[in-house]
C-alpha cells in the first residue's frame, strides 16, 4: 500500500478517528454539525490546496462552485428523473469544467496569482447575484429543501439520525478525496506542480506543459469544490444563495488552510479542526462577535503566520529538541480532536 | 415606449450612480497606483462615514456638520489603519505584497463589518430635502443632480491637487517612479500615507453620495467595494481619468439596466463586464 500511497497509514489513522469522534456525540445534532462542517472544510481548503497552495491559482469562487455543483445536482436529478447520486458526477463534471476554464485562459494568458484572484472574485459574485436572479431554477433567496441522496431511508435502516449519515457520507469524500491529493502529489503531476511554482519558466523549457498542468488541477479543483459544496447543502438540509456566499465560503475556506499550513498534506484537517473548534467555542459564547474575530483571524494570520500551525509546531518541537518521531506532525494535532 | 423625458431622467440618474462609481473607483486606483495595494476596504470606510453622518443627523446635527464629522472621523481611522496595518504591509514588495495587501484589506472589512453590526444595525439615509429639478419636460431628482455636481467638484478638487500643487506632483511622481522620487528627496511612504487618507476621504463622500440617494447599511460594504473594484479594473487600475469614466459609465449603464431588464441582470452585467477587461486587457492588473 505504501508504495502507492506513502504515508497511508497515517492517512488510515487519522480516518478511523474522524470515524469514531461522532460515537460520543451521536445523539447530538449540534455535535454532529459542528463535526461535518469540519470535513467539509477541510474538503474546500483541500481543493484550494491543490490549485492555489501548488499552484499558485487563487480561486476566491470556491462559494460559487459549490453553489453550482449543490444546484446543478438538485435540478438534473429534479428535471431527468434520476438519482441524486447520479446527478452529483454531472453537477461535479460542470464545476470541474468551469475551473478547468478559469485556469486554462489564465494559463494561457499568464495571468498572475492576483489577477486570477480578482477574476474569480468578479465571477463569484456573478454566480452568486445569479442564485438570487434565477429564481423560477433556484427558488431565489428562499431557496427550497434539500433532502436528496435518499439518506433518510439509509439512517432508518440503521437506527441512527439522518445526520450521522450525512457526516460518514462527507467523511467518505474527505478520505477518498485526500487519497486523491496524496496520489496526485507524490505522482508526476506533483513533480511538475512544484516545477512550475518554483519556476514557470524554467519548467517550460524542459518540456513541462505549464498550461495542460494548471487546468488539470483547475478541473480538480473544481470537482471536490462542487462535491463539498453539494454536500455543504445536504448537511443544511435546506439551500438558498447565502450558504454559497464569499464571506460564507471562500474567506473561511481561506482561514483554515492557511492556518493548517500551505501545501500540507493534513494542513486543511488540521486546520478545520482548529477552525471549527473556535467557531464552536464563538458560536456559544460570543456569537455576535463571530465575524469580527473572523476578520481579525485573516488579518493576524496572513501578517504573522503564513506557514501554518503544523510548521510552527514543528519548528518549535524541533527548537525543543523533541523528535515527532517522522512525518508532518499533522496527527499530533487532529489525535486532541474528538472530545470536543 | 420609453419616452425621451423618461430618458433623460435615467440618464441623470445614472450618472449620479455613476458619480458614486467614480469616486470608489478614484480611491482604489489611487492606493493601488501608488502603493500596490488593493483596498478591499474601501467599501467600509465608505459604510462607515455614511452611518456616521446619519447619526449625527439623528442626534441633532446639520448636515454639513454632520457630513464634514463623518469625513473627519474616516480620515483619522484611515490615517491609523495606514499606519499600522498598511505599514506592515509595505514591509514585503512586489506580488507579495499585493497578496499580503489584499488579506489583510479584506480580513479588515470583514472585521469592520462583524464589528459594525453589533452596533449599527439598521439602514441608514441622508436625506438632502432638496426639491426635484425641472429641466425643461424632464423632472428630475434633486438629489441626483447635487450628487453629480459634489463629485464632478471633488473630482476637480483633486485632479488640481495631484497637477498643480507641489505635494501633488510629488505624488505622482511616486506613482510614475518609485527610487526617481526618492533620488530626489520625496519620501513615498509619507505619499503613501496621504493618498491612503485621500482615498477614504473620497469613498467616504462616495458613501454619503450613495446614503443620500437611498438606504446604506452595513452589508452595503462589500457591495461598495466590489463596485469599486470593478471600476477600477474597467478604468485600468493605474489611471484616475480611466477610474472616472468607467465610474461614469457603468453607472449609466447599470442604471439602464436596472430600468429595463431588472436589477439582478444588471449587477451580472456589471461584474461581467469587469470579468470581459480582465480578459482582454490583463495588463492592466499586473504590477
Amino acid at each position: 500500500m505504501s508504495d502507492f500511497l506513502p504515508g497511508g497509514r497515517k492517512l488510515a489513522l487519522v480516518g478511523l478517528l474522524f470515524v469514531i469522534a461522532p460515537l460520543p456525540v451521536m445523539g447530538s445534532g449540534y455535535f454532529i454539525g459542528v463535526l461535518s462542517r469540519t470535513l467539509l472544510f477541510a474538503l474546500f481548503a483541500l481543493a484550494l490546496n491543490i490549485v492555489f497552495g501548488h499552484n499558485d491559482q487563487l480561486f476566491l469562487f470556491m462559494g460559487g462552485l459549490g453553489g453550482i455543483g449543490a444546484y446543478t445536482t438538485a435540478l438534473v436529478a429534479d428535471t431527468v428523473g434520476i438519482s441524486a447520486w447520479l446527478a452529483l458526477p454531472v453537477a461535479a463534471l460542470i464545476a470541474g469544467l468551469i475551473g478547468l476554464s478559469v485556469s486554462w485562459i489564465s494559463a494561457r494568458r499568464r495571468f498572475t496569482v492576483i489577477l486570477i484572484s480578482i477574476l474569480t472574485l468578479n465571477l463569484q459574485l456573478v454566480f452568486s447575484e445569479a442564485f438570487i436572479g434565477a429564481r423560477s431554477l433556484t427558488g431565489g433567496s428562499t431557496g427550497f429543501p434539500y433532502e436528496l441522496f435518499t439518506l433518510g431511508g439509509i439512517a432508518e435502516a440503521v437506527g441512527v439520525p439522518t445526520a450521522v449519515v450525512t457526516y460518514y457520507i462527507i467523511l467518505a469524500f474527505l478520505m477518498a478525496a485526500m487519497v486523491l491529493y496524496i496520489w496526485l502529489i507524490n505522482s508526476k503531476y506533483g513533480i511538475a506542480f512544484e516545477a512550475i511554482r518554483e519556476d514557470e519558466m524554467a519548467a517550460e523549457s524542459i518540456g513541462i506543459d505549464v498550461v495542460r498542468y494548471k487546468a488539470i488541477a483547475g478541473f480538480v479543483a473544481g470537482v471536490i469544490i462542487a462535491i463539498a459544496g453539494t454536500l455543504l447543502a445536504r448537511e443544511a438540509t435546506y439551500i438558498t444563495p447565502s450558504i454559497f456566499t464569499f464571506l460564507a465560503v471562500d474567506v473561511i475556506a481561506l482561514v483554515v488552510l492557511i492556518v493548517g499550513g500551505i501545501r500540507q498534506t493534513y494542513g486543511p484537517i488540521v486546520g478545520a479542526v482548529l477552525v471549527e473548534a473556535i467557531e464552536a467555542i464563538l458560536g456559544t459564547h460570543a456569537a455576535n462577535w463571530r465575524t469580527a474575530i473572523f476578520g481579525a483571524l485573516l488579518i493576524v494570520l496572513f501578517l504573522y503566520f503564513r506557514s501554518g500551525v503544523i510548521v510552527k509546531a514543528q519548528e518549535f518541537f524541533e527548537n525543543w529538541d523533541i523528535s515527532l518521531g517522522g512525518g508532518n506532525g499533522g496527527t499530533a494535532a487532529v489525535e486532541t480532536e474528538p472530545d470536543g | 415606449m420609453v419616452t425621451v423625458s423618461t430618458m433623460a431622467a435615467l440618464v441623470v440618474d445614472g450618472l449620479a450612480f455613476g458619480a458614486s462609481l467614480a469616486l470608489l473607483g478614484v480611491g482604489i486606483t489611487l492606493v493601488y497606483g501608488l502603493g500596490e495595494v488593493l483596498n478591499l476596504a474601501i467599501g467600509a470606510f465608505a459604510v462607515i462615514a455614511a452611518i456616521l453622518a446619519a447619526l449625527l443627523i439623528e442626534s441633532g446635527l446639520s448636515l454639513p456638520i454632520a457630513v464634514l464629522g463623518g469625513l473627519a472621523f474616516v480620515g483619522v481611522f484611515g490615517l491609523v489603519v495606514d499606519r499600522t496595518l498598511l505599514s506592515m504591509v509595505y514591509r514585503s514588495d512586489g506580488e507579495e505584497r499585493i497578496l499580503i495587501g489584499i488579506f489583510t484589506t479584506l480580513g479588515l472589512t470583514v472585521l469592520l463589518e462583524g464589528v459594525m453590526v453589533n452596533y449599527v444595525a439598521s439602514q441608514y439615509s441622508l436625506p438632502l430635502g432638496l426639491d426635484p429639478i425641472q429641466l425643461g419636460s424632464t423632472v428630475v431628482t434633486g438629489t441626483s443632480v447635487a450628487s453629480i455636481v459634489v463629485a464632478a467638484v471633488v473630482l476637480a478638487v483633486l485632479f488640481l491637487f495631484l497637477n498643480r500643487t507641489f505635494l501633488g506632483k510629488a505624488t505622482r511622481t511616486v506613482f510614475q517612479d518609485e527610487r526617481g522620487a526618492r533620488l530626489v528627496g520625496i519620501n513615498p511612504r509619507k505619499i503613501r500615507t496621504l493618498v491612503f487618507v485621500l482615498s477614504v476621504l473620497v469613498a467616504g463622500l462616495a458613501g454619503m453620495l450613495a446614503a443620500a440617494r437611498s438606504n446604506v447599511s452595513v452589508a452595503s460594504s462589500f457591495e461598495f467595494t466590489t463596485f469599486a473594484l470593478i471600476v477600477s479594473i474597467v478604468g485600468g487600475v493605474r489611471s484616475l481619468v480611466g477610474a472616472v469614466v468607467a465610474g461614469l459609465l457603468l453607472g449609466l449603464i447599470n442604471t439602464m439596466a436596472n430600468f429595463f431588464v431588472g436589477s439582478y441582470f444588471a449587477t451580472i452585467i456589471l461584474f461581467g463586464a469587469a470579468i470581459v477587461f480582465l480578459l482582454f486587457r490583463p495588463e492592466v492588473m499586473s504590477s
